[in-house]
């Protein structure tokens, strides 16, 4: 009965005359009207702020564009050594984060996907870094790593692993890894339940002709459960690889760039140049490169999505 | 047949030794800062390893919190809740009747307003922060409560309508169509229909929202200076002087807990909710 209530309603609504659209239009408008006003004045306004600031030179006493310099600030930045390591390390940093976190996320979402003593106390331990601010959880991994009383020494020394406490945090590509490693177990909560989620969404139907086929378990995974996961996995890791690329709480909390400006990413550049510096037009350049690389990667893994899927239908 | 056995409990010996390898990992850390915020300096520094604590030792908790700490955790605790609280309730104010209307009603450009929402999450947040940091200054509000909960609310906005727009995506449509045949205004369906029917979404966009404003770090990093106006996430990094690990700790776990509480009290609705909009 209900059902044909809402048919006949649907139906009189179809028939309605435009007004009545039209109505509904400028209904629907007022209602979106204050979020949209909100979302232009704080995201569209002042990304074009950015964008016009890239080309001048901003007096930072007089709170307004001193000059209009060109290209100058992009082609500062390109001459600065610094800047072009940046881009790089930014790119490894996001790679090693995406690609870590992806690995991680699914060896432990197949572990949970199996039937085991405690699976739901793991099940919430896992989850447990994700309700853990980037904040705090700098302040957690610094603490592990730390010279003098870090957990990490203290268990590699008494395994008569290290001879000395290190400095872990002195040698520039070490301290990019802790770093990632902090990101990394921040992610997996994140990867864990997403591909988790892909896991149990595959028909068991598979698994189980494929078990009376004869498959072991390493050639169920290979042949039918990693390709079939592909298309969870490749967007996730995606979407770590663009957050990571903006990382910024947790290398301000280990590092602050250093040493020697070793960790320092494009986006703790922006800060550095904008708000240590207050070179506001350079910041804005810098901010703008960075986004151009992050559009660079989506396009990159796009075309690789593209070709990959043309190949499999070749086959 | 038995060398079957043998290899399915050697499974299942690996199945849980890679379990325990796995809780290890993720749980430690947290374990390790735990216990340091509840261990003496002493204890600290001496290089006694002992994962199992013989006192535990409140002290830095309250030197923390005590009034004119190098650590303005006071302040910012207070200026936290105050500014992620007013964040959450403005963006519910805007996001509930947008979601409404993007799930429900004809919005010309629907689907580019979403994608523009979206989007934004992928952007480099400094793009906005550089000149919304000008117009403060320029406005002389940078600095205070209002600058933080104005630039919060628009990181935390497109994601409050996202969630709610799942939430009514799943709603069953009847009701509302019944109600529109007997009268209801769009309005009053808005606020007699789904309001009500959206409660868990509106909770849960609520604790999304307080959350994703108590974390934030960089924003109050660059619009703050006056220590009377910290964050709680930022507070330990505003003394000029290293504080002792202890007390770093016992910040530390501070600016996590309320995070940690809301997280686990609603874990259920909160994985439910950001589910369904993954399954889309």
């Amino acid at each position: 009965m209900p059902d044909r209530i809402a048919d006949a309603g649907t139906e009189i609504w179809k028939r309605s005359p435009g007004t009545l659209r039209r109505r509904e239009t400028a209904f629907s408008t007022a209602l979106v009207a204050p979020a949209l006003i909100l979302v232009a004045g704080i995201y569209l306004y002042p990304a074009i702020f950015t964008l016009v600031l890239a080309f001048a030179d901003f007096d930072m006493a007089a709170l307004e564009i001193g000059r209009w310099v060109g290209l100058k600030n992009f082609l500062d930045l390109f001459a600065n050594a610094a800047f072009v390591d940046a881009i790089w390390r930014t790119i490894y940093f996001g790679l090693l984060i995406a690609v870590g976190s992806t690995i991680a996320g699914f060896l432990i979402a197949l572990l949970l996907n199996q039937r085991f003593y405690g699976r739901t106390l793991l099940r919430v331990v896992v989850v447990l870094p994700w309700a853990v601010p980037p904040v705090v959880a700098g302040v957690l991994w610094g603490q592990m790593f730390h010279a003098d009383v870090g957990f990490v020494n203290a268990l590699l020394y008494r395994l008569g692993l290290i001879q000395n406490y290190q400095i872990w945090f002195g040698d520039g590509q070490t301290a990019l890894h802790i770093i990632a490693i902090a990101e990394i177990w921040k992610a997996i909560p994140f990867m864990v339940l997403f591909i988790l989620a892909g896991l149990q969404g595959l028909p068991p139907q598979l698994h189980e002709a494929a078990a009376v086929d004869g498959a072991t378990a390493l050639q169920r995974f290979r042949y039918i459960v990693f390709p079939l996961m592909l298309p969870v996995l490749i967007p996730l890791m995606l979407i770590q690889f663009v957050w990571a690329m903006k990382a910024f709480d947790t290398i301000f909390v280990l590092t602050r760039g250093g040493p020697a400006g070793r960790t320092t990413t494009l986006n703790y550049f922006v800060y550095v140049e904008g708000f240590q510096s207050f070179d506001l037009g350079r910041a804005s350049a810098a901010a703008y490169s960075l986004l151009m690389v992050t559009l660079a990667v989506i396009l990159v893994s796009i075309v690789l999505r593209r070709l990959a899927t043309s190949r499999r239908i070749s086959e | 047949m038995t060398g079957r056995r043998a290899r399915e409990q050697a499974s299942v010996v690996l199945i849980h030794l890679a379990a325990l390898v796995v809780f290890l990992l993720m749980a430690f850390p947290l374990y390790g800062l735990l216990l340091t915020s509840l261990q003496p300096e002493a204890i600290i520094r001496s290089r006694e390893l002992s994962f199992i604590p013989s006192t535990l030792y409140f002290e830095h908790f309250r030197e923390v919190l005590a009034e004119g700490h190098i650590v303005p955790l006071r302040e910012g605790l207070i200026n936290s809740a105050t500014v992620s609280t007013l964040t959450a309730v403005l963006c519910l104010v805007i996001a509930l009747p947008a979601a409404y209307a993007l799930s429900r009603l004809h919005v010309p450009g629907a689907r580019g307003i979403l994608a523009t929402l979206v989007s934004v999450y992928f952007l480099p947040t400094t793009i906005f922060l550089i000149p919304m940091f000008v117009i403060l200054v320029r406005w002389g509000i940078d600095d205070t409560i209002f600058s933080l909960v104005i630039a919060y609310s628009g990181f935390v906005l497109p994601f409050v309508i996202w969630i709610l727009k799942t939430f009514i995506d799943r709603l069953p449509r009847e009701v509302e169509e019944a109600a529109r045949i007997d009268g209801c205004s769009h309005w009053q369906v808005l606020t007699r229909i789904i309001l009500p029917m959206a409660r868990p979404g509106v909770l849960a966009a609520f604790i999304f929202a307080f959350i994703l404003s108590w974390v934030e770090f960089l924003t109050p990093l660059i619009f703050t200076s006056n220590l009377k106006m910290t964050t709680v996430a930022l507070g330990m990094f505003r003394s000029t002087i290293d504080i002792q690990v202890g007390q770093q700790a016992a910040a530390a776990v501070l600016t996590l807990l309320p995070v940690a509480i809301l997280m686990l009290v609603f874990q259920r609705l909160i994985t439910q909710i950001l589910m369904a909009g993954a399954d889309r």
